[in-house]
């Protein structure tokens, strides 16, 4: 399944979303989406090389599936963090 | 209330520039994460979903009008305007930045507050009857002890690294209203022979995903030899308490084990070996502490006030507030005001820096400038002259705080659940709202009498499902939130666990499972008064299983063993 790392930005607590380049935004529509768990680890690398920099804390990897090109959380939780807010 | 001496604002002051450095250190890079975050915990700083969570310490559930005012200035300065009370009598921000905090933790200070305590495994903020030293019913004013207790756990080097998280309760009153058997250690205040008041101890109850109720391991230790009598159960906990399983390291889990027979056993051959002297309060700091909590001399009024009785003949929205969240006082002429946060619709919990500020200023003026936090998450304006209530409810009305609905079902309480928190599984609050809509008619709600509904997002049970007279656990199944209902727990004297009623709910099904089940008990309950737990009690599980989920099938068990009975 495509998945996104993701991780909460040290100074802030933010939730926020790595791009391939190795820097982070907030939309998850800006995220970058990989397949397969060598994709994956080249990204994580990247995450681990950030928080030895400081820039976040708390890395991990979620699902997500593509639709219409657009990647959305397979999880209610990863959907309540993407939208930065709570549903109430 | 109590306040603070130089040595207590001494201490919160370096614990503050501490947490400074520590702080500063962290986004300097000198310390990791793993080895900051014991430190951040240690000052009530979570990582939540969208951002950092500060909880603050409201010792016993007790603030004064200075303190919410400077809390409101947190809410709008460093979060988004809003605060919400938890079940342990607590405050939490849920937008807080890492590199405001140390500024935060400064702001507290200067009002003699600060966020200790309130996570790790410690002994936790000391909760209490949100209505010590004004309700009809006291012995004796828990505060005094809980205060005692404050200072005497506070960063105690024995105490600070425990197997788990350590939370006691205490109630002064004849009626239980700080769910003391739901505690590790829960502390009834009672009168000994002649006269002399001490402590009925209880040890071993929790919620969570193994739920007691407490057990009584002392029928009385006299008072000024509490300290020690707890340092005993502390140490035997410490020493035998688990560390290898997270799930099963709590005190309830040890006292179960070992049976409360043998834990008493060895509280005692503790406490014969402990230096009592030096660790029981001495007479003359019970002394002092007791002065803080001197009753003020109030102004005699007549018990009632003729304008108030006449506003409540004419005006029935007033004649309910009054009935429901209006409680007498001990001294005739004054009132107890609950301050509902539960209008249908919103956030259980939640205040705005703006209502804090309207609650502070009733306070100041109407309330001895004193407010209480309850654990069911609401405030309490502990003594207001009966001439005052009309005023009071008016100003109340202006901030959408008169909800006249305590201890009905709409006074629900609910964990932050998935919407802020790591740990959940579900959401609680939406859940929360769309069943408290379902009995927004404030008569509906009278009319079904006291019905406690107790809401959490996870099995850690912060929202007290378990104690709840219909308890709501959300669960995660296949990536979908369900919800379990539980039916017939108690928090007070007559504490039980609920029972579990049947398969779990969808929540666009739970709203309505809820009203079936409040329907039947309608239906069955033998007079006005019956009150849902009682009726429940009496009628057992089946009637409301039977009403969610139709009527039972012949279990095939029971058809093998007529077999084999045939046989």
């Amino acid at each position: 399944m495509p998945s996104i790392v993701t991780a909460n930005d040290l100074r802030s607590g933010a939730v926020v979303y790595l791009t391939g380049a190795g820097g982070w935004v907030c939309d998850l529509p800006h995220a970058t989406v990989v397949d397969g768990a060598d994709a994956l680890k080249g990204l994580e690398a990247l995450a681990l090389a950030s928080v030895e920099r400081n820039e976040v804390t708390a890395v991990y990897a979620f699902d997500v599936r593509l639709v219409e090109g657009l990647p959305e959380p397979v999880s209610v939780r990863e959907r309540i963090r993407a939208a930065h807010a709570p549903t109430v | 209330m109590y306040r603070y001496d130089a040595f207590d604002q001494g201490f919160v002051a370096e614990r503050a520039s501490q947490f400074r450095d520590q702080v500063s250190r962290r986004l300097a890079g000198d310390l990791t994460e793993e080895q900051f975050k014991p430190l951040r915990l240690q000052n009530g700083l979570y990582l939540q979903l969208h951002a950092y969570m500060l909880r603050v310490a409201v010792p016993y559930g007790v603030l004064s009008g200075g303190q919410l005012r400077r809390l409101a200035v947190i809410a709008r300065r460093w979060d988004r305007g809003l605060g919400h009370f938890t079940t342990r009598q607590n405050i939490q921000f849920n937008w807080i930045k890492l590199e405001d905090t140390p500024d935060i933790i400064d702001a507290l200070a200067e009002v003699g507050m600060h966020a200790i305590q309130t996570s790790g495994n410690c002994i936790r903020n000391v909760t209490a009857d949100p209505d010590a030293g004004v309700a009809v019913d006291e012995i004796e004013d828990p505060r005094v002890w809980a205060e005692a207790m404050r200072q005497w756990s506070t960063i105690h080097p024995e105490f600070t690294f425990m197997p788990r998280k350590f939370k006691i309760a205490i109630s002064g009153a004849l009626e239980d209203r700080a769910a003391v058997l739901f505690h590790d250690v829960g502390l009834r205040i009672v009168k000994g022979k002649g006269g002399a008041t001490g402590f009925r101890v209880y040890v071993g109850g929790g919620q969570g995903r193994t739920p007691y109720v407490a057990q009584e391991i002392a029928a009385f230790v006299p008072r000024d030899e509490i300290l020690s009598y707890l340092e005993a159960i502390m140490r035997v906990y410490n020493m035998h308490g688990r560390r290898d399983n997270i799930y099963k390291a709590r005190i309830k889990i040890l006292v179960n084990a070992l049976g409360i027979d043998e834990f008493r056993r060895q509280v005692e051959a503790e406490w014969a070996t402990l230096d009592k002297a030096a660790i029981n309060l001495p007479a003359a700091e019970l002394a002092r502490i007791a002065e803080h909590f001197a009753a003020k001399p109030l102004v005699k009024h007549p018990a009632k006030a003729p304008k108030v009785e006449a506003r409540r003949k004419s005006d029935a929205a007033f004649a309910r507030w009054m009935r429901l969240n209006v409680l007498p006082h001990r001294v005739p002429g004054y009132a107890i005001v609950n301050i509902s946060l539960k209008e249908p619709g919103m956030i259980p919990g939640d205040i705005s820096a703006d209502q804090m500020e309207t609650v502070a200023e009733l306070a100041e003026r109407f309330g001895g400038d004193e407010l209480r936090v309850t654990y069911q998450q609401n405030l309490v304006l502990p003594t207001v002259a009966v001439g005052d209530l009309d005023t009071v409810y008016d100003a109340l009305i202006e901030a959408a705080l008169a909800t006249a609905n305590t201890e009905l079902i709409t006074d629900i309480i609910a964990c932050p659940g998935l919407d802020y928190c790591n740990l959940a599984n579900a959401r609680s609050i939406g859940i929360a709202q769309d069943i408290a809509k379902r009995f927004a008619d404030p008569e509906k709600a009278e009319a079904i009498g006291p019905l406690r509904l107790n809401i959490s997002g996870c099995i850690n049970a912060c929202g007290h499902h378990h104690a709840g007279n219909i308890g709501i656990l959300g669960v995660d199944k296949k990536g979908t939130e369900h919800y379990q209902i539980t039916l017939g727990g108690s928090p007070k004297d007559d504490a039980e666990v609920g029972d579990i009623v049947g398969p779990s709910f969808t929540a666009e099904a739970l709203p309505g499972a809820v009203e079936t089940v409040v329907a039947t008990y309608l239906e069955r309950r033998l007079t006005q008064s019956e009150t849902f737990l009682t009726a429940y009690r009496r009628l057992g599980k089946l009637p409301f299983r039977e009403a969610l989920y139709g009527p039972e099938k012949p279990r095939r068990a029971a058809a093998s063993e007529l077999e084999i009975a045939n046989v």
